[in-house]
């Protein structure tokens, strides 16, 4: 299993107190989700593991900018392994935003690419 | 014909085609499924797809309450800022469009990284919020768009994207865009209609991701409904027995396990699970051996293997001066 970037035991508990973990009368039935995640990583995915990433991602979504209570919300419909995928590499993942964000050297290199037809970021304006 | 040059040139893997074509076979009982044979585009518009133009960096929270809206719900773009919109990144996250889309009451489906999914979903009346890499690899500009139709006299896709109503988009070009994102696409599936372009296993991911944030009966009409399509599908059956028991039925559970075993022996988390719904029915000496034979079917670096050990430590402390076995547990396989 790999290790994650976040993990002090407080998070865990508060995470704990607002995810709450799937409550059968028989502990040991392997569930859809459970089954899917060994098919699909020949690993399981730690009940624990996405508990912790569903707490990290939302931190890191408030820190970003998101309401508290609206970061909460996102990061209680994210699934399992969308959780890992965010609270492991957020930032690097694409954002859709748009062309605005373009700014200096790449706007250069962008207008030049656009010019000889690589690219289609300015026919938008 | 330079919709057509597009196509081919579109990095599509010998392999993925073919895997197209025998998908192709297998739903061919789908009739009216348009799909790209190598000679034409298909000419279609969804007209009455509704229109939200983006402001700023909101393209995501913009695609998405098109995609939602064509589906008859409520939102604008506006509304959806909150549940899917990151200041910090003046942008919006793949994940999260599908989160807010699950939020909705609607199964978010991603398809297959293939052109010929994109077109038969827009042929089917589906809109396709699609992911653009509008740039270069490196020097990515992602943009959501939705593709509502392709005018062959032109060899252009038509989108609705950013402040443009009906955006045209050489095919090529498109497709340069689309695959520089990876082919990343969805639509929003209402529960009780997989898209046309699902598969069994595509479909039950889908709606296990979403059933956390699905009421309970939207999530039983998804696997009615895969189960109307793809009745003999392993993961079908597999997730169908599985909700059965954690809606309390055990004996139905059991049979389903007991169904899905047969075609599939080897299947040892489904024998796990067998043997818990036979203990629920107080049937511990079956449930045992079950279970026994399920851990002796994993490796023993298997992910299931925690499980089915805990499975057979408490059948084996339950067992313990167990009583005379229930004559339901006769009937058991």
């Amino acid at each position: 299993m790999r290790r994650r970037r976040f993990g002090p035991s407080v998070l865990m508990v508060s995470a704990l107190l607002v995810a709450p973990l799937q409550t059968t009368s028989y502990a040991a039935v392997i569930g859809t989700e459970q089954y899917l995640g060994a098919l699909e990583r020949e690993q399981a995915l730690e009940r624990i593991d996405a508990v912790l990433a569903r707490e990290a991602v939302r931190e890191r979504l408030t820190q970003l900018g998101v309401d508290p209570a609206d970061a909460l919300a996102r990061a209680a419909a994210l699934s399992d392994a969308e959780l890992l995928a965010l609270a492991e590499n957020l930032e690097e993942l694409p954002a859709g935003g748009d062309l605005l964000g373009v700014i200096g050297i790449v706007f250069v290199v962008l207008l030049i690419l656009e010019l000889v037809g690589v690219t289609n970021v300015f026919n938008k304006i | 014909m330079q919709a057509l040059a597009a196509f081919r040139d579109a990095r599509i893997s010998r392999a993925l085609r073919l895997a197209v074509a025998v998908a192709a076979l297998a739903v061919a009982g789908c009739a009216g499924t348009p799909r790209f044979d190598g000679t034409s585009l298909p000419a279609v518009e969804l007209d009455d797809v509704p229109f939200f133009p983006q402001t700023d960096y909101q393209c995501g929270p913009a695609a998405l309450a098109t995609i939602l809206a064509h589906e008859g719900l409520p939102v604008d773009a506006d509304a959806l800022v909150p549940a899917v919109y990151i200041e910090g990144l003046r942008g919006s996250l793949q994940a999260e469009l599908l989160a807010a889309t699950r939020r909705h009451g609607l199964v978010p489906y991603r398809l297959r990284p293939d052109p010929d999914a994109l077109l038969a979903e827009v042929s089917s009346g589906k809109p396709v919020l699609v992911l653009q890499n509008l740039g270069l690899d490196r020097f990515p500009v992602w943009h959501y768009a939705v593709v509502v139709g392709f005018d062959p006299s032109r060899g252009d896709v038509l989108l609705r994207s950013g402040t443009e109503r009906r955006r045209r988009e050489r095919v090529s070009r498109f497709l340069r865009s689309w695959a520089r994102a990876g082919y990343w696409a969805f639509v929003a599936a209402a529960p009780d209609e997989p898209p046309v372009t699902a598969d069994a296993d595509g479909w039950i991911r889908a709606v296990t991701d979403a059933a956390h944030v699905l009421a309970p009966s939207s999530a039983d009409a998804a696997l009615r409904a895969a189960t109307s399509r793809w009745p003999t599908a392993p993961i079908v059956m597999y997730a169908s027995a599985v909700r059965l028991g954690e809606a309390g039925r055990w004996q139905d559970a059991a049979r389903a396990y007991a169904a899905l075993l047969e075609s599939d022996p080897g299947n040892a988390a489904a024998r796990n699970n067998l043997a818990n719904m036979l203990a629920e029915g107080g049937c511990f000496d079956e449930a045992l051996r079950q279970a026994r034979a399920a851990l002796a079917s994993v490796r023993a670096d298997s992910p299931l293997r925690p499980a089915i050990e805990d499975t057979v430590a408490t059948l084996l402390r339950r067992s313990d001066g167990a009583a005379v076995e229930p004559d339901s547990c006769a009937s058991f396989p």
